[in-house]
């Protein structure tokens, strides 16, 4: 699908121009009371979304500790995967927050600036919100530093960087109805260009994601091909192949439960259950052993619920694990 | 091959599942029945005959995993919806759930596009090999671990044209 970014200076009319520029092409207004509804549905909510909407933290703030830059990061995939998501189904005009970065190597996307003298941004805040000269300069010079920064430290680009736009408009000297009919042309051209399918646009997203995303930023812990541990079973490497297909992310390994104590308080049973999948907070642990032969696994897991009842666990047994591979068509590596 | 569902069973079990949705979407505004390719589809076109209220009906289709040697490394769409469904109500329509990959998957994908309500309706749920538990809102029928057939479900694309659902004794 077509997606249109605006970046824009404060002060442009960056935002009208995105509105009009959705209004004559039907596509999909992207801004800041829209997202601001996504966010909310995913449980971030004022003053959070105040907070990190466009705005860099500050080394004060990152002082404050891990638990902010975890929050942020929560509001950072979700408005990520918000653009991707649209993206594959929806004709976008996305304003601001770095979709010129995000979308960046993406052929449908347009990438506009819109920019304006810093003399007609004066006059246009004055306008707007009522204000005195220097007060609007203090305000426009404040909200560019604001984003700048943001895009600095999310994306490590420079927003003036004129190599990440299609078009630079000067709103100054265009206006803002000229400059929506410049991007409609463009946008117009570029389609006619070619297009790309919904499936490939996902699978490019899903890979470039899986590439570029640094492995302490990624999910709590999805391993990811590249990245997979030591598995001590041919089968356990095909289990987590098939929930990476799925998106599900899980670890392996990642705890054990003692079972049994000597009178020293020594551990002298254990049990590591295979994976866990923390969206389901489910442990899984994977047998490729006979159905008969499997009473000392089943005897660990009833005694792991009994001394831990909170923990949800559940066995794979070969038999369903063989029957799993079979429907999808797959004959079983060896043992 | 053993039949455990009878053309009467599940034809009076569709019947009461159209009558319960009919009853539940009653005044509440369009419904878009979102059947999964391609197993699912006897069951929309069944189902959908027995709805009293007005709905869309829309397909949705999705990668099967195939083993490391598949090129593609995850789940896609290879059919994707030709309604929008903001803000309306969705009933997702599923063959079977099993291990509940597949509806998980497709469950998150629908669920950013804002829908008004998102339920599921399963003509079979196979519990006993669940790893991602979702709950499901409508069920035709809940079976143990068999293997089946019919009624959709096919063996290798055999066996979908089936008016019963049936167990395979040895996988072929």
């Amino acid at each position: 699908m077509a997606v249109i970014t605006i970046s824009r200076h404060f002060g442009s009319a960056g935002e009208l121009v995105a509105r009009l520029v959705a209004e004559k092409t039907g596509y999909l207004l992207i801004n800041k009371a829209k997202i601001a509804d996504r966010m909310r549905s995913i449980g971030i909510l004022e003053p959070e979304l105040s907070f990190f909407d466009e705005k860099n933290i500050s080394p004060a703030d990152q002082a404050a500790g891990w638990e902010l830059e975890s929050r942020r990061r929560r509001y950072l995939e979700g408005l990520h995967e918000y653009f991707y998501d649209l993206a594959i189904r929806e004709n976008l005009v996305i304003v601001g927050r770095g979709a010129q970065f995000l979308f960046h190597d993406f052929p449908p996307a347009l990438h506009v600036k819109i920019f304006a003298s810093m003399q007609s941004r004066i006059e246009r805040v004055c306008r707007l919100y009522n204000l005195d000269e220097a007060a609007a300069a203090r305000l426009i010079l404040e909200q560019d530093r604001d984003r700048e920064a943001y895009l600095r430290q999310v994306f490590g680009y420079d927003w003036l960087d004129p190599t990440f736009y299609h078009l630079l408009i000067n709103t100054g000297v265009t206006g803002p109805e000229e400059a929506a009919g410049l991007i409609v042309t463009a946008a117009r051209l570029k389609e006619e260009a070619g297009e790309i399918t919904a499936q490939e646009l996902e699978q490019r997203f899903w890979e470039q994601e899986k590439a570029e995303t640094p492995l302490d930023l990624r999910g709590e812990g999805n391993r990811q091909s590249g990245t997979a541990p030591d598995f001590a079973h041919p089968s356990e490497a095909e289990f987590a192949r098939m929930l990476d297909f799925y998106r599900i992310k899980w670890l392996y390994e990642p705890k054990t439960f003692p079972l049994e104590w000597d009178s020293e308080g020594t551990v002298t049973e254990a049990f590591t259950p295979d994976f866990y999948l923390p969206e389901q907070d489910l442990y899984l642990e994977l047998t490729t052993q006979k159905q008969q032969l499997v009473w000392k696994k089943n005897k660990k897991i009833r005694r792991l619920k009994e001394i831990y009842p909170e923990v949800q666990v559940k066995i794979i047994y070969g038999r369903d694990f063989r029957g799993l591979l079979k429907k999808y068509g797959i004959e079983e590596k060896g043992e | 091959m053993e039949i455990l569902l009878t053309r009467e069973q599940i034809k009076a079990r569709v019947k009461e599942l159209g009558e319960k949705i009919s009853a539940d979407y009653s005044g509440k505004g369009d419904l878009v029945l979102v059947a999964v390719l391609r197993g699912s589809v006897y069951f929309a076109v069944d189902l959908s005959r027995c709805l009293e209220i007005p709905f869309v009906l829309d397909f949705i289709g999705i990668s099967s995993y195939a083993g490391a040697a598949s090129s593609r490394g995850i789940v896609r769409i290879t059919k994707d919806l030709e309604s929008s469904i903001v803000q309306r109500h969705v009933l997702l329509l599923e063959d079977i759930v099993d291990t509940g990959l597949t509806l998980n998957y497709l469950m998150q994908n629908l669920r950013t596009r804002n829908p008004a309500s998102l339920r599921v309706c399963a003509f079979l749920d196979m519990p006993a090999r669940r790893i991602v538990n979702i709950p499901l809102d409508y069920c035709g029928f809940s079976l143990p671990d068999f293997y089946v057939v019919g009624y959709g479900l096919d063996h290798q694309e055999r066996y979908r044209n089936l008016e019963v659902v049936a167990a395979l004794k040895e996988m072929p």
